[in-house]
């Protein structure tokens, strides 16, 4: 086992690698961010990589501190409104990959950033969607990124504030997978601090399809870390990180240890 | 020289009522009219509508003052910095004596219903909200409210298959109408036209789709500086009611090529706004203690405003500590 290393480190280094060159990419502040900036400077420098409130194809020298900081705009291509990003781009069907976090997931990829408990009586409140239900909705992928917790990967969410394969209805009273409803795009994988998983062609479940053996992680781990009954079968050992990948998130992306609290 | 729209950042009480649906300019963490905000704070202004989408700092803020008692908003943080407190606890714990109605947006909905502002159309068809419990009418938060109150609209959403294409299912939203917008920005001219840099995000829609318009700038300027491009000019004078100069008027919000968010600031309220007691000191010491804006900057510092002053190259400043974990107060 190798402890040179965070599995803070790996998510983000395993979330970087599902990026790849002529991708447009739009990033939620946070560890998305980090993810985004990572594969920019590393192995997906023809990325683009947009922020909801100001950016199209930005490649900051600084991490931002949310999607709207002058570090975002410094040496930007193009400065938008999210008139255009969101209105204009995301809803025009533009995004190849959505990058987001949350509170809790679930087996169909619902994610919830609006509240625990009740929505009318909350016993934990939270920040809101922000632009994050509208990016799993209409990018053509959804990347989820968050720490695998119990607490956190449940049967089934307490707010879809985000779209996943089996979403609500319409009229708001009931549920439908994705595709009943006309509805493109989808998770297409859960980075976690433990491993990826991914969701089944058919059932659209969530499914363990890599894991951070180098940094101990076993199966059984990964079980007992997630709410409901998840298939492993699949799973292989994710390659731990290059130099080159753990280089350039210590020294050139995240140096101040913003997120990745050094 | 038109000098009628100037006023002292004072008066921005006179402009701003009770009940009025607010829009509060910039994103999150930058160029929030701070300064004016705290005019409201000090006026003790109640039962402020909140639209602006998202909110940072200024919204919470606004909220742990007791000045709101509606919000409709995506987004209620301080992103990296830490969590809303004020906000969260108005809706975990519900004090019946101070009434507190919160709905649910998204970015991209809040976007479009701006827009529709702008644009004169009481609604507008979007592709966005499908899927998620933000259309599910047991969570609408202005539920109780809707055809009571002519400041908010009768119903949520509809929906609507496009009658013109493919027939597809839309959901339609309806237009926000603020009836006043605050929003801070690098330079007004004398006239009202403002400039921004870095950005403009919503700025310019809100702006046309509200009401009445203050601006507060780092600084008044001469309509027509030859040193500045007209293509930072944003919002045309027209649209624009009163304007205000006060520079760092944005503190702690970062300002494009002015000045970085005060990291001091956000651990200092954070810390304070955990506790309904703390944050009542915390809105004493800042907020009616502080006699003026300078009096407030003042109190601030010399030392760490210094920090917070943006490099001209870059826009920001690189000179902050941004992990509240690992800062301590400037000496």
């Amino acid at each position: 086992m190798n402890s040179d290393y965070s599995h803070l480190e790996m998510m983000v280094i395993a979330a970087s690698r599902l990026l790849s060159d002529h991708q447009k990419v739009l990033v939620g502040t946070g560890i998305p961010l980090v993810a985004g900036a990572l594969a920019k400077k590393t192995h997906a420098r023809k990325m683009k990589m947009l922020m909801e409130a100001v950016a199209y194809d930005c490649d900051p020298e600084s991490l931002p501190f949310c999607v709207a900081d002058p570090r975002a705009v410094y040496q930007t291509k193009w400065l938008p409104t999210p008139v255009e990003v969101m209105g204009q781009y995301l809803q025009g069907g533009d995004i190849d990959f959505g990058f987001l976090g949350g509170a809790q997931v679930d087996k169909f990829g619902n994610l919830n950033s609006t509240c625990i408990g009740t929505y009318q009586k909350p016993r934990k409140r939270f920040e809101g969607s922000g632009g994050a239900s509208d990016i799993a909705l209409m990018a053509k992928n959804t990347i989820i990124i968050m720490s695998h917790e119990k607490r956190r990967f449940v049967d089934a969410v307490d707010f879809i504030t985000s779209p996943g394969w089996y979403c609500r209805s319409l009229d708001g009273r009931s549920r439908m997978m994705r595709s009943e409803m006309g509805m493109a795009g989808g998770p297409y994988a859960v980075v976690s601090t433990l491993g990826v998983m991914k969701f089944d062609e058919v059932s659209k479940l969530m499914y363990v399809d890599s894991y951070f053996e180098d940094l101990g992680v076993e199966l059984a781990t990964i079980e007992q870390e997630t709410g409901f009954a998840i298939d492993v079968s699949r799973a292989r050992p994710l390659p731990p990180p290059t130099h080159l990948e753990l280089e350039t998130l210590r020294t050139k992306v995240d140096p101040e240890g913003i997120y990745m609290k050094y | 020289m038109d000098n009628t729209k100037i006023i002292e950042l004072k008066q921005v009480r006179e402009h701003v009522h009770s009940g009025d649906r607010l829009w509060i300019g910039g994103w999150t963490l930058v160029r929030k009219p701070m300064a004016m905000l705290y005019e409201l704070i000090k006026a003790r202004l109640t039962d402020l509508h909140i639209v602006n989408n998202p909110g940072g700092p200024d919204t919470d803020l606004l909220i742990g003052s007791g000045c709101v008692s509606k919000s409709e908003t995506n987004y209620i943080g301080h992103e990296v910095f830490g969590h809303p407190y004020n906000f969260r606890r108005m809706l975990e714990e519900a004090d019946p004596a101070m009434p507190f109605l919160h709905d649910d947006w998204t970015v991209g909905t809040g976007t479009m219903r701006i827009l529709a502002g702008a644009l004169g159309i009481p609604f507008i068809p979007t592709k966005f909200l499908r899927g998620s419990d933000l259309l599910s009418p047991e969570h609408d938060g202005f539920k109780e409210i809707r055809g009571i109150d002519p400041k908010v609209p009768k119903i949520k959403f509809a929906t609507m298959k496009d009658p013109f294409w493919e027939g597809e299912e839309f959901v339609l939203v309806p237009a926000l109408r603020p009836d006043v917008c605050l929003l801070h920005v690098q330079e007004v001219a004398e006239d009202g036209t403002a400039r921004i840099s870095g950005g403009a995000f919503l700025d310019y829609y809100a702006a046309k789709a509200s009401r009445r318009v203050i601006i507060s700038a780092e600084k008044i300027v001469a309509q027509g500086s030859p040193h500045k491009a007209f293509d930072e000019n944003v919002i045309p004078g027209e649209l624009v009611d009163h304007i205000v100069e006060v520079p760092f008027g944005g503190h702690p919000t970062a300002v494009h090529g002015h000045y970085d968010n005060d990291p001091f600031w956000f651990q200092e309220y954070i810390a304070a706004s955990k506790s309904k007691d703390k944050m009542r000191e915390w809105l004493e010491q800042w907020m009616h203690a502080s006699e003026s804006f300078e009096h407030y900057l003042h109190k601030v510092g010399r030392r760490r405003l210094d920090r917070l002053v943006a490099d001209g190259a870059l826009g920001y400043s690189p000179n902050i500590v941004r992990r509240l974990d690992k800062i301590k107060e400037v000496i």
